[in-house]
């Protein structure tokens, strides 16, 4: 039997512009990346027939109980056969593009568009939140929680700074050949190691950067896409997995939910790690990408530091990995960049950046600090 | 120049037990009536056998350093004073872990492992649970 992931596919990729501050409105940010992803796949928007949206984490604040799904479908003048929300942070993204394969398998729709949008630059303070009852100890932030992560990897396997570093300025030198990317500007090892602490043992150079922005896919059947403009790319394999338990789990900090997430997406897609010609990580702070090589099964548990130096992650390198410089340079696209990025990677529009042969490529979500994670492995047609 | 109000947790009906417990200076954890299991955060159930019966159950004290980050910045006013100050995750002899502050510790001095013990911080009329380095004779 062939699996559900196999019969769904890309059909179509849409983006803004990712700036610190767009001075546009959420709204208007989704609506745009929409309707690029359906214009980039040759559909009018009367064909859509599924939405599935993430809520920006500012718009999330802003405003309130109303579902986000039906605000957006409002003002795109959709009725879907499918629709709905994807609230689990980072993993949203892969989470929504599994959600529209799935639907599409069952029959329930056939163009379904998924979409990420949010403007931070409107809500100051967003990043800063506190859980449960963390800030009686001044525990803030997403940087406090991988702080830790990184600490404790740091002490049980000898991971450095210069390894973290290696990663920060790999994913700069992609995105200096990012056309539309946040940061372009080289950075060194001098320039991270000279970076100020934010969270101990995390410097600003760890620490993603905070955009406006949004991006789109649409998301359709292989019979559907063969008549379509672009060159489909086919949704091998997907899974996730989250450790809810967090602090009390025994894997925790030590393991993410990546490695079931990464069995489940492999076995559905019939690869292995060896097969991935290019990785989209989610890179919320440099520690979850070698957290996660290790948990991918790129290298053994405890070896991800050793991984990516000498090149590692470059674009010729063992694994070319956030080739248009991840949410560290890109710009913070909550992971549906990641997904635009490797699809572009398969099609081969990628320019300067271009990873030669990039056949099959893996793209991850991570979120909510250390609990959840989306996985997508998706193949050139 | 007035006091900033520190960010005092906001028990529930699930919390209330362990910040009542604070009040008396013992920091509980909760132990499962029937399969023995020990847990942190509180629960309304055993995470383990999801049985409803439980006991809270004071911590000797003791413990170890499981991870820990050193804040250069302070995400509210009230730490400002305090930066640069280290939140840790601490795993109690017991078993169970919270988060919590390492006090009276100097950040480098610190190490994944190293055994602390609990004392209480008065913090705007509340007693929070924190840590700092044991004693070399309470050293494992």
């Amino acid at each position: 039997m062939r699996s559900a992931g196999t019969r769904a596919c890309i059909a179509g990729i849409g983006q803004t512009p990712l700036a610190a501050c767009l001075g546009r409105s959420a709204w208007a940010l989704q609506a745009e990346a929409v309707r690029a992803a359906v214009a980039d796949a040759g559909l009018a928007p009367a064909e859509v027939d599924g939405l599935i949206t993430e809520p920006g984490y500012s718009q999330g604040v802003i405003e309130g109980v109303t579902p986000h799904f039906l605000r957006l479908g409002a003002m795109l003048g959709l009725d879907p056969s499918y629709t709905g929300s994807e609230v689990i942070g980072g993993a949203s993204a892969a989470a929504m593009v599994q959600r529209a394969a799935m639907a599409i398998s069952a029959g329930l729709c056939e163009v379904c568009v998924c979409v990420f949008g949010d403007t931070p630059s409107q809500a100051p303070g967003v990043w800063e939140y506190s859980r449960g009852d963390g800030a009686a100890f001044g525990f803030f932030g997403a940087p406090g929680m991988h702080a830790l992560a990184a600490r404790r990897h740091m002490a049980l396997y000898g991971t450095k700074p210069e390894q973290l570093g290696e990663i920060a300025l790999t994913f700069r030198r992609h995105a200096s050949l990012t056309p539309h990317a946040q940061q372009r500007t080289p950075i060194t090892l001098d320039d991270y190691l000279a970076s100020r602490f934010v969270v101990e043992p995390l410097r600003l150079l760890d620490c993603c950067l905070i955009s406006d922005a949004a991006g789109a896919v649409v998301v359709t059947s292989a019979a559907r896409a063969r008549d379509l403009k672009r060159r489909p790319v086919a949704i091998a394999g997907f899974g996730q997995a989250h450790c809810l338990t967090g602090l009390a789990s025994s894997d925790y900090l030590t393991e993410l939910p990546a490695r079931r997430a990464g069995k489940i997406a492999f076995e559905m897609a019939g690869l292995t790690p060896g097969d991935v010609d290019v990785a989209e990580l989610y890179d919320c702070f440099t520690i979850v990408v070698i957290m996660q090589l290790e948990d991918y099964g790129f290298c053994a548990k405890g070896e991800g530091g050793g991984f990516v130096e000498n090149g590692s992650l470059g674009l010729s390198g063992r694994l070319p990995t956030n080739t248009a410089g991840g949410l560290l340079s890109e710009g913070f696209g909550g992971g549906m960049f990641h997904i635009i990025e490797a699809v572009r990677q398969l099609r081969g529009e990628c320019g300067d950046r271009q990873v030669l042969n990039a056949e099959v490529a893996l793209v991850s979500g991570h979120g909510l600090g250390m609990n959840t994670h989306s996985t997508l492995i998706l193949t050139r047609n | 120049m007035t006091e900033v109000a520190w960010p005092l947790p906001k028990p529930d009906a699930v919390t209330q037990p362990f910040w009542d417990a604070c009040r008396e200076r013992k920091l509980c954890f909760q132990q499962c009536d029937s399969c023995g299991h020990r847990w942190l955060p509180p629960s309304v159930v055993c995470p383990r056998c999801w049985t409803a019966f439980f006991t809270w159950v004071p911590a000797a004290g003791t413990g170890a350093v499981f991870s820990f980050a050193v804040y250069h910045r302070a995400y509210h006013p009230a730490f400002k004073r305090l930066v640069p100050y280290v939140v840790a995750v601490i795993e109690l002899s017991e078993g169970p872990r919270l988060v919590s502050n390492i006090i009276e510790a100097a950040p480098h001095e610190l190490r994944v492992g190293m055994a602390v013990r609990l004392e209480f911080r008065d913090t705007d009329g509340l007693p929070l649970p924190v840590f700092r380095p044991a004693e070399p004779e309470q050293q494992p």
